[in-house]
């Protein structure tokens, strides 16, 4: 059998990102897929569109799961949003009041298992985030959203990660809406998107802390896919007494 | 023709009770009367005594009963041992021919008698011809069953009962004392003799008795008392003993070995612990070897099914790489509260830049593939290896392990993906030989085009896909791709095939196939797509839950799920070698065809196994007779028309329990003799038991009143009239 490295098929992936395709071959109908989801009345990404396939090259470069480098958009109201089961929802002022189509089309997602990232652009002033939360308790009114404790396994899943990094530092901690230990939207309050983007060969945002910062909002990112793809999989008990320990060497 | 007096027979025992008490209250009124007022009241007393003698009368009728009878021999129960322990050598004859003999003996010194002749093992006695036996009915003597059955018969109550058998009898136990001895035995209320049909002991070294402390669950160990003994003059110190499993196309497994010391007692015990991995029935031998002079070597060696129990099913579950499809499998299983998951995933390859300084900041531990794959393989109860690449991360080295590991009884499901089957480097190798497909050396190890996995005529009826079609019916969502597959191997079950591709030999290629692997199951799933049951605009007309009928189907029908076999088989009774076996067969409604029935020895032989065919019938189940086999462990497998084949594993003895202690127990048979007034006698006295005394039969019956009852009322009247007026003359009320 012939074997592909993995960054000459990075590269191939890379190439692809011009071309862009649907759901791919053999293997790549379940790839990673940071799908941009688009709803309410306004929605503004302010550049951060890039963000998302970025984010995807950056999983694919750095872990072994497979990602689409091209990332979608989908409607919050069609049946495509149920297609798969990630979409980040991202935005810098408050998204309107949803329809009730787009209420009906998160329910279903939500009710499959799907997971949303809600993304503030602009954590600074907060409007996103505060109408993000208004309008999805409506979609989940018996699930207010809760802070996730520093020993949640979205900060283990791939890097040891101890608080949510992005552009801005945000409040320091990961809010998510829990369905029984599983997250059904996890609220980032740190403009992730804005430290993924790229404008041509730059980055498109300052970051204040750095090289540093933006190395761990990658890290954050890549945390939160493998979350998505393997859910809870760092908390199983064959991983627990390792992980522990290695936690204890860092905190020294 | 005797002749005697009696009353009318439609007076009742209620009513003479009532009467005789009413008369008594008005004899003793008439007393107290005389006494109070003296000789003025004796006309009073005299005449109320005579009316209370005719009212009596009256109601009583007297009649007068000739009758005619003759004397017949007595009724006598003989009660002879036919459990399989009777099969016993006795010298050069057999207990049975003994206790046959004996009956013989027993008939001819009561030829006065009435005899009825039971045969008696397990449950109710059934009519037995001395002429000829037939065959023995079970390994137990329960001689309580059989009496308790007697004395719920009706008809005529025996005068008598023989019990002709060894006494090695399975009830009434023999340490019972004597109260409890006697209420077992005396329930009948006749005397019970007893015939010893043998004295001799045979030299015998044996497994006497194997017990286990609570039920077999899999993957726990499981503590059994082995009881080995010595009798009859054999001399044994120390006597080696194993425990083996018998499995399929596999050599026995020593699950645990030991030494019985006995240095000179009778018997010894010894426990040891043994841990059944499997669930399901198990088929497992304890064996011991016997000193020379061996009389009974059958049972030196007993074989028996543990129904193995599962608390959960342990599964380890190993992916290439994180996806889509592995995330909903896992999702899956972790909800499933009966699987214990151990999961491995892949996250991280030699080629990944994680930008890391150092591993402290990774969350990531080493695949501990050496570890997984020969220290804790056989602690799992299935693995599922989902798209990882054998040779990359070092599972090739292993793969013979894991091709053992199925044969002898694991799980295995192979999902499918780019580094699957032959992309994964699993052509050609050991684990090929289990999956239920070939794999061969394919050009392309995948196919990138588009399709929708069509069901086979198999998939339609076999019951792991019967929740999914319930959900969806034929429809499936469409898949990205697929491995590239062979043939299914001979046994094996395609439910999907590609509804475009084929295979070398030109037929569909596989897309989801199932087949046995020596005890073990494998699955194949030559796609990566089945998440889209969970999560897809196709999931949303079931809101996901066809994914999980899917899996559950899958994973029942690889852990041997009776829900998920397209039919039952069980022992319609247990089997004995040299003798047929019945199975019962029962399919599953939805199932037709007809019914090829396979019937093979377990372990490893070259024999041939044996091949039934019958129609099987429209309902209910079709008894199927098989064998007769040699002792051993068999292994049948039943399939009803194309739906996939349903296993079934038995075990099959020489004498079983009943041989287990080949000692004649002679103070147990003297005791029941003893304490319900019998006598006991051994074979070579059975013609001097007590017959007992003739039964009187009547023949004719006449029943004449002296009287007839208007004439005793009119009587009673008229003394109860004179009564009435000497009463009055008296100035009494």
């Amino acid at each position: 059998m012939t074997e592909f490295s993995r960054r000459s098929a990075l590269g191939l992936a890379a190439l692809s990102a011009f071309f862009p395709s649907p759901a791919g071959a053999f293997g790549e109908a379940s790839a990673f897929n940071p799908r941009l989801l688009s709803a309410g009345a306004r929605q503004n990404l302010r550049g951060r569109e890039t963000g998302a396939a970025r984010w995807s090259w950056e999983l694919v470069r750095r872990t072994s799961a497979p990602a689409r480098l091209v990332a979608g958009r989908v409607n919050a109201d069609r049946p495509d949003l149920c297609a798969e089961p990630f979409a980040i929802w991202a935005g810098d002022s408050d998204v309107g009041s949803l329809s009730s189509s787009e209420v009906r089309g998160l329910s279903r997602f939500f009710a499959l298992g799907g997971l949303l990232l809600v993304d503030d652009s602009a954590p600074e002033a907060g409007a996103f985030a505060r109408s993000a939360r208004r309008e999805l308790a409506r979609v989940l009114p018996e699930s207010p959203p809760v802070r996730l404790d520093p020993s949640h396994v979205v900060y283990k899943t791939f890097y040891i990660l101890d608080r949510p990094y992005g552009r801005a530092p945000g409040t320091g901690s990961i809010e998510a809406i829990l369905r029984g230990k599983m997250a059904q939207a996890v609220f980032v309050g740190t403009d992730l998107l804005g430290a993924l983007s790229r404008v041509g060969e730059t980055w498109a945002f300052e970051v204040p802390g750095g090289n540093m910062q933006r190395e761990r909002a990658i890290r954050l990112a890549v945390n939160l896919a493998m979350y998505v793809l393997c859910s809870d999989y760092k908390d199983d008990q064959v991983h627990a007494p390792w992980l522990m320990r290695r936690r204890a060497g860092l905190r020294r | 023709m005797s002749a005697r007096f009696s009353f009318a027979e439609d007076v009742s025992q209620a009513l003479l009770v009532a009467g005789g008490g009413l008369f008594a209250l008005a004899f003793v009124l008439l007393l107290v009367e005389l006494r109070l007022r003296g000789a003025g009241a004796r006309l009073v007393t005299l005449s109320g005594c005579l009316a209370l003698l005719l009212l009596a009368l009256a109601l009583l009728r007297p009649v007068r009963v000739q009758a005619e009878a003759s004397l017949v021999g007595a009724r006598v129960v003989m009660l002879v041992d036919r459990s399989r322990r009777m099969l016993l050598p006795d010298g050069k004859s057999t207990r049975e021919i003994a206790a046959r003999d004996a009956a013989r003996a027993v008939r001819q010194g009561m030829s006065d008698a009435r005899i009825s002749v039971l045969g008696f093992a397990e449950g109710e006695p059934t009519p037995l011809s001395l002429d000829a036996l037939g065959p023995t009915r079970g390994d137990d003597s329960d001689l309580v069953a059989a009496l308790g059955a007697l004395s719920r018969a009706g008809g005529e109550r025996p005068e008598a009962v023989v019990v002709v058998s060894d006494g090695r009898l399975t009830r009434p136990l023999p340490n019972l004392r004597d109260a409890e001895l006697s209420r077992l035995v005396g329930e009948l209320g006749v005397p019970i003799h007893t015939v010893l049909v043998t004295e001799r002991e045979p030299p015998d070294a044996a497994v006497r008795a194997l017990q286990t402390a609570g039920a077999a669950v899999a993957h726990q160990p499981l503590a059994l008392r082995i009881e080995i003994a010595c009798s009859g003059g054999l001399e044994c110190n120390e006597l080696p003993v194993e425990v083996r499993e018998l499995r399929q196309g596999e050599p026995p497994a020593v699950l645990a070995s030991g030494v019985a010391k006995l240095a000179g007692a009778p018997s010894a015990t010894l426990e040891l612990s043994i841990t059944l991995d499997r669930a399901g029935p198990r088929i497992v031998e304890v064996v011991t070897t016997a000193p020379e002079g061996d009389a009974v070597p059958e049972n030196d060696r007993r074989i028996v099914t543990f129904n193995v129990a599962r608390q959960r099913v342990r599964l380890l579950h190993v992916a290439g790489r994180p996806t889509y499809d592995v995330r909903s499998l896992r999702r899956w299983l972790k909800a499933d509260e009966s699987v214990d998951l151990v999961a491995f995933f892949i996250l991280r390859t030699d080629d990944d830049t994680p930008m890391t300084s150092d591993d402290s900041e990774l969350a990531l531990i080493p695949f501990p593939v050496d570890e997984l794959f020969t220290e804790h393989l056989p602690s799992f109860d299935a693995v599922v290896l989902q798209d990882i690449d054998a040779v990359t991360y070092r599972l090739a080295q292993h793969l013979p392990a894991l091709e053992r590991y199925v044969r002898a009884g694991g799980g295995l499901i192979m999902v499918g993906g780019p580094s699957s089957f032959g992309g994964g480097g699993y052509a050609r190798s050991p684990l090929e030989r289990v999956l239920p497909v070939e794999i061969g050396e394919p050009t392309r190890p995948f196919d990138l085009g588009e399709f929708v996995p069509r069901y086979t005529a198999v998939g339609r009826v076999a019951p792991p896909l019967l929740p999914l079609r319930e959900l969806v019916s034929e429809d499936l969502p469409r898949m990205v791709g697929s491995n590239t597959l062979g043939a299914a191997r001979d046994g094996s079950i395609v439910l999907w095939e590609h509804p475009d591709r084929s295979t070398k030999g030109g037929g569909p290629m596989p897309v989801l196939a199932l087949g046995d692997a020596g005890d073990g199951r494998s699955i194949a799933l030559a796609v990566d797509g089945t998440h889209e049951l969970a999560f897809s605009e196709f999931a949303e007309r079931t809101a996901g839950r066809a994914y999980g009928a899917l899996w559950d189907g899958l994973l029942g029908w690889l852990m041997r799920d009776p829900r998920y076999e397209a039919a039952r088989v069980r022992l319609a009774e247990p089997c004995v070698a040299g003798q047929k076996a019945k199975l019962e067969v029962t399919r599953l409604p939805g199932t037709e065809g007809e019914l090829e029935l396979v019937v093979e020895p377990l372990g490893v032989n070259e024999a041939k196994p044996s091949v039934h065919r019958a129609p099987m019938p429209a309902s209910g189940s079709l008894v199927v007779e098989v064998g007769p086999f040699t002792p051993g462990g068999y292994s049948a497998h039943a399939r009803v028309g194309k739906s996939p084949p349903t296993r079934f594993d038995f075990a099959c003895e020489r004498g079983g329990p009943a041989w287990s202690d080949t000692r004649p127990d002679a103070a147990r048979l003297e005791r029941i003799a003893k304490l319900s007034g019998g006598r006991f006698v051994t074979k070579s006295a059975a013609g001097s038991l007590p017959k007992p005394p003739p039964t009187e039969v009547a023949t004719l019956r006449e029943v004449t009143p002296i009287v007839p009852a208007w004439a005793w009322a009119l009587v009673a009247a008229c003394a109860l009239g004179w009564h009435w007026i000497e009463r009055r003359r008296a100035g009494l009320a």
